[in-house]
């Protein structure tokens, strides 16, 4: 079980090899396919966890979330799926048509391109770069040009307002994101998303570093434009920010991507302070599964149990409290490593 | 400590997920209990309604309307059809207020959404029971009155028959002393006009004939004076 898939993925290149393609044309061919998978992983994840937030959210409030259709409500996100893809895509006669029709695209492929460097499995990587964590920090920034876009293309002052805020609100938290995660880089000696997940063998760096974890954790929510820090859409205030104007399948695919990320989040901090696919008895690939899932949970759990903070206090906190802190917790982690390495523990 | 309350508020979440989910009612399964005066979709009595049309006035929607003719025999207001719009509804409840035979009404049925904009539309026509029952009322009544008029020539055939067979015996009734009545049978069965008038006044007013057979017979004696004086 532990191999099933480098096996199925070693047996497609050797066949292809078998009917005369070079290796540089077989593993081409192999990423296409693991593109494929991704994207079907993707799209299942986002099924499920659709479901999942709405049972999670019912739950929490003392409802019950769907029961309809399907064993537990699960066929509802299908329903809903069908349902968005069939409706009509409205586009706004006084828009920026190309921004505003490519705005969901871009976002949609960016949330795809974090997948490539995650590892899924022991040896499931697609692309084991040696600086993917930085292609995976750098990539993930690039959807604020995305929500942007669509905030510009609508043409209407409230997604105007939630795009000028998402983007305000992605680059303050991009940067204690980025330094909470160099603890782990600077233990681990490696930016490479593999050397870290094997850096933890034996100890979950999630106890060496608690408090890059919890600035992580908090970064990560307004990253993702979730609850509590879901002031781009705050649909109180700007009725759906940089979506108003987005229909049918264009507003799918926002929905999409922001999911996707999510789980992308939740496998790198997985990756960074959970020892990543690393686990005992169950296979590589299903503890992963198993630990973005948990993590998942606590920030479903946290979307549904927190009220949405103010502009002004989400951009102060950023900057008074979660940037020093993840600061501090750096310079503490660059002491500590050389008194280590003085004492002869290391 | 920071970040206390938010970890009581995340407890309290946690433990909310666990708990019974009886605060919901499975609503297609399980009705929700409505209070008495719950205003669920507008509905009609088309028996009871008088065609006054306060209900039209008063309706700020215009969801109320009702086609109305004039019946041929009372002239009055006939209510052909009446049609409550009920996507228009804001079930404000002003035309049900003042209705003044109650058959404006609100139902317990919320249940009101359709798939075709025009099925929201109720449109009562006038039911043909309705028609029926009143055009049975109108020949009920004529029947009765022929059938009075039958009764009344009956007797009154009678009254003559029993006058010309037996004149002494009948006309007793209305004059005293045999010679007055023999005097009054020669003047009516001389006259059958005045046979049927007699017989007429016989059957309805007793007192009324008395009278009136006096007189003919002083004026039939008077005559005779004048015949023998002659």
């Amino acid at each position: 079980m532990e191999h099933w898939f480098t096996d199925i993925a070693q047996a497609l290149v050797n066949w292809l090899m078998g009917l005369g393609l070079s290796a540089g044309w077989a593993d081409f061919v192999l990423l296409i396919v693991q593109w494929l998978c991704i994207v079907m992983i993707v799209t299942i994840n986002v099924i499920i966890l659709i479901w999942l937030e709405r049972k999670v959210s019912g739950f929490i409030q003392l409802r019950l979330g769907p029961n309809r259709l399907g064993p537990y409500g699960a066929f509802q996100t299908i329903a809903d799926a069908i349902k968005l893809l069939t409706k009509e895509d409205i586009i706004p006669s006084r828009t920026d048509k190309w921004i505003f029709m490519t705005a969901p695209l871009f976002f949609i492929v960016v949330s795809v391109m974090l997948y490539a460097v995650i590892p899924m499995g022991d040896g499931m990587q697609v692309v084991d770069f040696n600086v993917g964590l930085l292609y995976f920090i750098s990539i993930g920034s690039l959807s604020t040009i995305c929500l942007l876009m669509a905030g510009w293309g609508s043409n209407n002052k409230w997604s105007m307002l939630g795009a000028m805020r998402a983007v305000a609100q992605m680059i303050s938290y991009e940067i204690p994101l980025a330094i909470s995660l160099l603890g782990v880089v600077m233990i681990a000696g490696s930016l490479r998303l593999s050397d870290i997940v094997v850096a933890q063998g034996n100890i979950w760096f999630v106890l060496l570093q608690p408090i890059a974890f919890i600035t992580y954790f908090i970064a990560a929510t307004a990253e993702l434009n979730r609850g509590p820090f879901d002031m781009p859409e705050a649909e109180q205030e700007l009725t759906a920010g940089a979506y108003t104007e987005y229909t049918g399948m264009r507003w799918a695919l926002f929905f999409l991507a922001e999911y996707t990320n999510l789980v992308a989040v939740s496998a790198l901090c997985a990756t960074m302070f959970f020892g990543g696919w690393q686990g005992p008895g169950l296979p590589s690939w299903l503890w992963i599964i198993i630990k973005t899932y948990l993590i998942m949970l606590v920030f479903m759990w946290m979307k549904w149990t927190f009220p949405r903070i103010r502009m002004d206090h989400l951009m102060s906190f950023s900057w008074k409290i979660l940037l020093p802190v993840s600061l501090a917790n750096l310079v503490l982690t660059g002491f500590g490593l050389e008194f280590f390495k003085w004492m002869g523990w290391w | 400590m920071y970040g206390k309350g938010l970890l009581k508020g995340l407890w309290i979440t946690f433990k909310h997920s666990f708990e019974k989910k009886d605060l919901v009612v499975r609503y297609p399964e399980q009705m929700p209990h409505l209070q008495e005066r719950f205003r669920g979709s507008l509905a009609f009595d088309f028996e009871k309604c008088i065609a006054c049309g306060i209900c039209i006035r008063n309706c700020p929607n215009n969801v109320l309307s009702m086609e109305t003719a004039k019946d041929e025999d009372s002239k009055k207001k006939k209510l052909m059809q009446y049609t409550i719009d009920l996507q228009y509804c804001m079930f404000c409840n002003l035309c049900v207020e003042d209705c003044p035979t109650n058959s404006l009404y609100f139902t317990h049925d919320f249940e009101l959404s359709q798939f075709h904009r025009d099925d929201i539309k109720r449109v009562y026509h006038r039911p043909p029971e309705l028609d029926q029952q009143e055009a049975a009322q109108k020949t009920s009544d004529q029947d009765t009155q022929t059938a009075a008029d039958d009764k009344k020539e009956k007797q009154l055939r009678a009254m003559i028959n029993a006058i010309n067979k037996n004149p002494q015996k009948v006309l007793a009734r209305v004059l005293d002393g045999e010679e007055q009545v023999e005097v009054l049978a020669a003047v009516l069965m001389a006259d059958e006009k005045k046979l049927a008038r007699m017989a007429e006044m016989m059957i309805t007013d007793k007192e009324k004939a008395k009278k009136v057979a006096l007189a003919f017979v002083k004026k039939e004696l008077k005559e005779r004076e004048k015949g023998g004086d002659q």
